[in-house]
């Protein structure tokens, strides 16, 4: 194998192909790493100051700015009266999503189902088209129409209706609040993320299985049966990418979030109608106080829960990925 | 090391959010190149030739930003020579981004704090007064102003308080105790950084003990928990949360008063520290100003909130302009001054001030600003 500059010289195309593209995949790995490693060092002071609290806290309170002295604690400092607990935030990313991916998954696979078996050849284009706008219009747009439209119909109509006819039941019952919450928050992401997912799995189910459900349907199952039997096991694995993409999306989703979440501080939600808060948007939101934290904790800390956001979001594409394998490994094994 | 860092990662930030469109907005008003004839003699800093001899940034909060895009039209008709940024980020931006120089003028509700001012000495410049309204939406009473006092306000933000109907709010409400509906409250409050929330938990504190040994005032400060209450993002966020949310109450600048009374929201009269009950007016603003204006201080930090006189208004502020005295470049401080002097003489005029419903630094005040501006260097 010829390698180094004569190789260059004689066919450039070739060396281009082999090096640069091969650098070009390693910036984006690298890009990652210095920003996972920038933030760490930058939040380092503040991982000293909150130890676990930043984990299992509720109380997050930047700290009294106008006051005198500060509070210092393992060497470093902070305003009086500063606790960064995340423990609000770090539940309400994973509740919002998971909500979103409980309200978006079985929609998403309908309709991508339905998308490439069901819809008439005429309008798919149009339906195609549809899906692919909604994938990208942004997010703003979204969380506006949900605190015009959603909001107001949680709290008048929906909430007000649901928690009256199951009174304290948890979970659905208690106040039926502001429209602003869980439930708003959930179902926004939701209506996000549906076109993410369709829009790939539409295109898994196309490139894989066409002649798997001809194939099934000659053996004579119903449509039915093919769709369960034959194709949805035959791109499982891309089916499952497409939702941890869409996963990944709404555990990092930050304006429209913002606008319909009612930015709960201190307090969990006692139901789903109540006020949440996620991470990213508690950062969106805290950024602007911080910057006058003449400590500057109050900065460190919000970057502290921005690694944390990067862990949740590794951990649960790990934990999403280990059951794909496993679940794999046990198909195999039948 | 530290400052650089800690700067370089708030612009970041900045750029990034920005990005996502959150709620900034930027407009740069560029002059023509032709200067009015009168102008001309005004020689080598503001250039009648049309050059641009300096860039102003000015940076920070929402409620001053409406105000600098009717100031900085009229000033750059007669000093074709400066041009002048304007944005609206939020007051901690402004006074971050003034303190590491990207903008020249930090625009903010509230005056930095001493911890601040420890490590970084700025010009704490009032330009004019604002005030708050507190407004709140229940059906069949929003035409009719209740009364609110600052011990009562704190109970419903502190979960004390929990039905309209609850006897203290009766009590300063005796005709209509028999309307005041037995609903849930809704205290909405702003989840993003703000100069409304300062002054809003500064009456709260002033004017009750429990409040200022626990939650305390600021920008942002730790809510209590109540299971009801709701953050909204900026002013626009107030206006729609409060008017979908019947039984609401919340606390919105006076310059969204024709927001406010679009969405047909009540505002209450506040129980100011004489215990009499004022509606926010030209007429109690002025009052609480008058009120303060021997107490300012020559470096103009204070607080305007709980102004003492049976007339005023209890939550007022000046609306500052964050600024570094040393200037790096001769041309830059020279049009600073020129502009800054500009805002609190023509620029406190009617014409201005009164759309954004602002009021007009009283003399002892605007002098003390200018004494400020003339420290710029």
């Amino acid at each position: 194998m010829t390698t180094g500059l004569p190789y260059l010289q004689r066919r450039p195309a070739q060396f281009l192909f082999r090096y640069g593209f091969g650098a070009a995949a390693l910036i984006t790995a690298l890009l990652m790493v210095l920003m996972l490693v920038f933030l760490v060092v930058f939040a380092f002071p503040a991982i000293k100051f909150n130890g676990w609290n930043i984990l299992t806290g509720i109380t997050w309170n930047i700290g009294n700015q106008y006051g005198s002295g500060v509070v210092t604690h393992n060497g470093v400092s902070a305003q009086p009266g500063a606790s960064f607990g995340g423990l609000v935030f770090i539940f309400g990313t994973i509740i919002t999503s998971a909500l979103a991916m409980v309200l978006g998954v079985p929609i998403s696979i309908l309709v991508a189902l339905a998308l490439v078996y069901r819809i008439p050849r005429r309008i798919k284009p149009l339906a195609n088209a549809a899906v692919e706008l909604m994938a990208g219009v942004p997010s703003v747009v979204y969380g506006l129409w949900g605190l015009v439209v959603l909001v107001p119909w949680i709290g008048q109509r929906f909430g007000p209706f649901v928690t009256g006819h199951v009174g304290k039941l948890p979970v659905f019952g208690g106040e039926p609040g502001s429209g602003n919450g869980l439930l708003a928050s959930g179902v926004i992401l939701a209506i996000m993320v549906i076109p993410i997912m369709v829009a790939t799995m539409r295109d898994v189910i196309l490139a894989q299985s066409s002649s798997i459900f001809e194939a099934s349907m000659a053996l004579g199952s119903t449509s039915w049966q093919a769709v369960i039997r034959a194709v949805i096991p035959s791109v499982r694995s891309g089916m499952m990418a497409s939702v941890l993409v869409a996963l990944g999306r709404a555990l990092g989703e930050t304006m429209a979030v913002l606008m319909v979440s009612g930015a709960a501080v201190n307090q969990f939600p006692s139901n789903i109608f109540q006020a949440v808060n996620t991470i990213a948007a508690v950062i969106v939101s805290q950024l602007d106080s911080a910057l006058t934290d003449a400590s500057g904790m109050a900065q460190r800390s919000l970057a502290e829960l921005a690694v944390v956001l990067f862990l949740i979001t590794l951990i649960v594409n790990s934990i999403a990925r280990a059951i794909l394998h496993g679940a794999d490994r046990v198909r195999e094994s039948r | 090391m530290r400052k650089t860092l800690i700067s370089g990662f708030a612009i970041g930030l900045a750029l990034a959010l920005t990005g996502c469109g959150g709620g900034s907005q930027s407009s740069t008003a560029t002059s023509s190149a032709s200067a009015p004839a009168g102008t001309a003699a005004k020689s080598k800093v503001f250039g009648a030739s049309g050059n641009v001899h300096a860039r102003l940034l000015e940076t920070g909060s929402s409620l001053i930003y409406p105000l600098m895009n009717l100031w900085v039209p009229d000033y750059q008709k007669a000093h074709s020579g400066v041009q002048i940024t304007t944005q609206s980020t939020g007051s901690g931006t402004g006074i971050s981004q003034a303190i590491s120089g990207v903008a020249q003028i930090g625009a903010s509700d509230a005056y930095m704090s001493d911890s601040q001012m420890a490590s970084q000495k700025m010009l704490n410049i009032p330009l004019a007064i604002s005030a708050q309204q507190v407004n709140y939406n229940l059906p069949g009473l929003n035409d009719v102003h209740l009364n609110l006092s600052g011990p009562v306000l704190a109970a419903i933000y502190s979960g004390k308080i929990l039905y309209w109907d609850d006897a203290q709010i009766k009590a300063v409400n005796k005709q209509y105790a028999s309307k005041l509906p037995h609903k849930a409250i809704v205290p909405i409050h702003r989840s993003d950084g703000s100069g409304d929330t300062f002054i809003f938990t500064q009456y709260l504190s002033f004017s009750t003990p429990s409040w200022k040994s626990g939650p305390g005032y600021g920008t942002t400060i730790s809510w209590p928990a109540v299971s009801n209450g709701v953050g909204a993002h900026g002013n626009p966020g107030m206006v729609q949360s409060c008017q979908n949310t019947p039984y609401c109450v919340a606390y919105i600048g006076v310059s969204f008063l024709s927001q406010t009374n679009a969405a047909h929201l009540g505002y209450a009269a506040l129980q100011n520290r004489d215990g009499k009950f004022v509606l926010p007016t030209p007429q109690t603003i002025s009052a609480a100003a008058s009120a303060l204006v021997a107490k300012t201080p020559k470096d103009q930090r204070i607080s305007l909130i709980y102004a003492p006189g049976p007339n005023s208004y209890p939550i007022i502020n000046y609306e500052y302009a964050i600024v570094n005295p040393a200037q790096s470049n001769a041309q830059v401080s020279a049009a600073l001054v020129d502009f800054l002097k500009w805002t609190v003489t023509r620029g406190n005029g009617s014409q201005y001030l009164g759309q954004v419903h602002f009021l007009p630094l009283p003399s002892g005040v605007k002098s003390l600003s200018l004494a400020q501006i003339g420290q710029i260097k």
